[in-house]
């Protein structure tokens, strides 16, 4: 493994990859793929610890979530200061959990997250909506949209709080095979 | 996992405690010197994979992985700095094999291009194709190597009465008859070489080890595929509320895939929340007969549809077979004729599912899924009384009227195979093609078409069934079976971009997997496997070609070798195990009761995890019904310290008013 990169330092690879699912090459790939988002911004040398953030908008533009109905809670959830603005660890961090390498468990806690939409670590009703919004757009009415809420909190509500918590979520997501698959 | 529960991203949880940010930090450092401890004492990889999957920010866990580092630094005897670089080192290593032979993974960047266009239903098709490619390149390799070289390398004189004409390619008669390709091209003798190669039992043998593999493999999948994705269907999942939450297909990434499953969510929640409205009208009784009467009248109609053709082939089978029975080798049309009766089987498998695609369409189903499974049901029948019948007609009539009577079976297996494929290939581009050009300059109204899964995967089902069958009688015919795999996958594939969109009704695609799986199992595995067994048992041999020319049935090889190492005493053993233990019908018994005996054990203790199941589900309830009390009553005692706190001391004689021993009146003990 020559060390022909200067990019990093050599603990901080280490640290990487040893905190992340992603081999030293798919690192380095996806460093210069953060770097494509912002050339001017983000510099090619990190041994220094540089602290530089990219926007949510640039984040918000990778063909892979453009498309995402969920990208912006996806990078709210990863990103440090909870608005969307994400530095180089924030979006390895990203990228590990949603690869194929996760386990399901940490996927399905994440997932959680994702879903929570005021961050109280509980999906209640006005979550759910939300969820259901941004899902299907304009199919269902208003009268759908609150009954197919309340079925959901119904069947997967375990300790009967009228809402879910993350153990009803994994206990559901455990029971669903196609879940991320 | 460990939960993180301590690590509250608001301190929501910790804050409604009322406890000071000192107490908050204490908590938080004793957890996290918890979890360090934790993760010292596992091992290596047990370790970074822990890490990893701490579910935490990026900063967090790398502070973990540092304070862990530092403790194993501070425990070992060792230079530390070396062995962890050994270590390191290795695990790098590990990791990038790992990822080296996911490159080498055939197909893998295809399939995940039409897993991200097309979602994982129809991913699901395209990994069924490529595990049934592994089956057959397994079998290919085993009977080139053990079958195949030793007879070409030993090779008597193979005659072959005619030269090559372009009709064998079809037809798999003429040239190619006794060549290695069939059943007679192989002859039983003992290749003298050391030590003896015996080519009667290297055929037995070598087909045998494959039709078990294939078995246990089935068998394995099977369950895994049935553990994983039908049991525990109470609870959550049996409702719609997993609809929303964890149907979404995170790997798709094309923007119109994206907008048409939106569409589909939407379609599929109204019609759960209308199926719920409807449980609640009730049906009249003159609706529910017609309903029934209609049913009836449908499996009616298609069973006599399978029956039919089932007596149709019967038919042209006997015909053929009067033709064929004394025809000129050189004869072009007789052989031609041949073809015949495949094209036949081939167009029956085209035109009665469309037949029975419209007769559905007269009944009323309450469930889609329903639907798809009595569809499926419906069509595994009339395939599978074909092939029936097509064994039925191979083994009764065809040994008594043909000379080399297995060649002739592998043949015909042959020109089944091959008019498939074609028949296959004609499909795609009228069946989709042409109707995607239809549907969308002519006739608006049809529509792009839709990729039927079922049918497609059927169809496959169908051709690996005919594979299996033609193993015993055509070592080689994988040769054919991967070709054809590879081309279908690659034109399905640009069919599937060009032509067609996914399917509407995706739900519970793991589960129409396992059918699918178990499918592949039980009517066409299992049948494969009677059709060899009843061959190799009953059956006698042809005179004139083959490995088992003048045996009473193949089976004689098991037996004539079984007495050759009578003799010898070190085999003698053997021979034993033979005679009196596989041999007795007592051992057979045994070994039933014991099965018997433990499958009832098995059910009693699935029986009992079941009402544990139920037991722990109410103590969840109650759990969170303790936890509402106990912070309410947390509270309400933080609210009387605090009230405690805030008098003023002057106020207070000598006498304290309240009672010291206060904390003793709490109903719980901290």
């Amino acid at each position: 493994m020559g060390n022909k990169q200067t990019i990093f330092t050599s603990q901080q690879l280490d640290a990487y990859q040893d905190c992340t699912y992603f081999t030293r090459k798919e690192i380095l790939r996806l460093f210069h793929r953060y770097r494509d988002l912002a050339p001017q911004l983000v510099p090619l040398d990190y041994t220094t610890g540089p602290d530089v953030r990219l926007p949510y908008e640039l984040i918000g533009s990778m063909p892979e979530l453009k498309d995402n109905p969920f990208r912006q809670r996806i990078a709210e959830v990863f990103s440090e200061d909870g608005e969307g603005n994400m530095t180089l660890d924030d979006f390895l961090d990203m990228f590990s959990v949603l690869s194929e390498m996760a386990p399901r468990d940490l996927k399905a806690y994440y997932a959680f997250r994702i879903y929570d939409f005021n961050n109280d670590d509980f999906i209640c009703k006005s979550d759910l909506e939300k969820t259901l919004n941004r899902l299907t757009r304009n199919e269902l009415t208003e009268d759908e949209v609150r009954m197919v809420c309340e079925k959901v909190i119904d069947e997967a509500d375990l300790d009967n709080d009228g809402r879910l918590s993350l153990e009803d979520f994994q206990h559901m997501i455990v029971r669903a095979p196609d879940f991320l698959r | 996992m460990r939960r993180m529960s301590v690590f509250p991203h608001h301190g929501t949880a910790l804050g409604t405690l009322g406890l000071t940010a000192n107490e908050i930090r204490q908590e938080v450092e004793n957890k996290t010197s918890e979890l360090v401890s934790d993760l010292v004492n596992l091992s290596a990889g047990g370790r970074f994979q822990a890490i990893r999957s701490l579910p935490m920010s990026f900063n967090e866990r790398k502070t973990i992985r540092n304070r862990v580092n530092s403790v194993k630094l501070s425990k070992t005897i060792l230079p530390a700095d070396c062995r962890q670089q050994v270590s390191r080192s290795f695990r790098r290593f590990r990791g990038s094999l790992a990822s080296a032979r996911q490159h080498l993974v055939v197909w893998q960047g295809t399939l995940k291009e039409i897993g991200g266009r097309f979602g994982t239903s129809v991913l699901s098709y395209f990994l069924f194709l490529k595990w049934l490619l592994k089956f057959n390149l397994f079998s290919l390799l085993i009977n080139f190597c053990f079958i195949t070289i030793p007879q070409i390398v030993h090779a008597p004189n193979i005659s072959s009465v005619t030269g090559f004409r372009g009709l064998e390619l079809l037809t798999g008669g003429g040239y190619f008859n006794q060549t290695v390709l069939f059943y007679g091209g192989y002859n039983g003798e003992v290749i003298v070489s050391t030590p003896a190669y015996n080519m009667q039992l290297a055929y037995f043998f070598t087909i045998a080890a494959y039709l078990v593999l294939c078995g246990v493999s089935l068998i394995y999948s099977m369950s895994r595929s049935f553990q994983n994705n039908f049991v525990l269907e109470t609870g959550p999942v049996s409702g719609g509320a997993w609809r929303l939450l964890c149907s979404w297909d995170f790997s798709v990434v094309n923007e119109k895939a994206i907008q048409y499953n939106k569409n589909n969510l939407g379609i599929q929640l109204k019609e759960s929340l209308s199926e719920r409205l409807l449980e609640k009208n009730k049906t009249s009784l003159s609706d529910r007969i017609k309903r029934v009467s209609l049913h009836l009248l449908a499996w009616l109609l298609s069973l006599g549809l399978a029956l039919g053709s089932g007596a149709g082939i019967y038919f042209l089978g006997t015909k053929e077979l009067t033709i064929n029975f004394d025809h000129d080798p050189n004869d072009l049309t007789a052989e031609a004729s041949t073809l015949l009766l495949p094209v036949v089987v081939s167009l029956i498998n085209l035109i009665v599912p469309l037949l029975y695609s419209l007769i559905s369409k007269m009944e009323s189903y309450s469930n889609p899924r329903t639907q798809i499974y009595i569809s499926i049901i419906r069509n595994v029948v009339l395939k599978m009384s074909l092939l029936g019948i097509l064994c039925f007609y191979w083994l009764n009539s065809v040994p008594n009227n043909i000379s080399c009577w297995e060649s002739f079976v592998g043949q015909s297996v042959y020109r089944l195979l091959i008019i498939d494929f074609i028949f296959c290939l004609l499909g795609i581009f009228f069946g989709e093609f042409l109707r995607n050009v239809i549907g969308t300059m002519c006739i608006q109204s049809l529509g792009v078409p839709e990729f039927d899964i079922a049918r497609n995967v059927l169809d496959l089902i169908y051709a690996q069934t005919l594979a299996w069958i033609g193993i015993y009688f055509s070592p080689l015919l994988p040769v054919m079976q991967v070709f054809k795999l590879f081309i279908i996958f690659y034109l399905k594939k640009i069919s599937l971009s060009m032509n067609c969109q996914p399917p509407k009704h995706t739900g519970r695609a793991a589960q129409i997997q396992t059918v699918f799986i178990a499918l592949l199992f039980f009517p066409s595995f299992v049948g494969t496997l009677s059709m060899v067994a009843f061959t190799v048992w009953r059956l006698k041999p042809s005179d004139q070609c083959g490995p088992f020319q003048g045996l009473k049935t193949p089976f004689y090889t098991i037996f004539n070798w079984i007495d050759s190492i009578q003799d010898p005493p070190e085999t003698k053993w053997v021979w034993w195990i033979f005679e009196n233990v596989l041999r007795s019908e007592l051992f057979y018994y045994l070994i039933t009761l014991i099965i018997l005996v433990i499958t009832f054990f098995l059910w009693q203790i699935t029986q009992g995890r079941k009402q544990l199941i139920k037991t722990l589900r109410e103590q969840i309830v109650n759990e969170g019904k303790d936890k509402v009390f106990l912070l309410n009553k947390l509270q309400t005692i933080q609210k009387q310290r605090r009230e405690m706190a805030s008098y003023i001391p002057q106020d207070f004689d000598q006498t304290p008013h309240f009672n010291t021993n206060w904390m003793n009146t709490l109903p719980f003990d901290m």
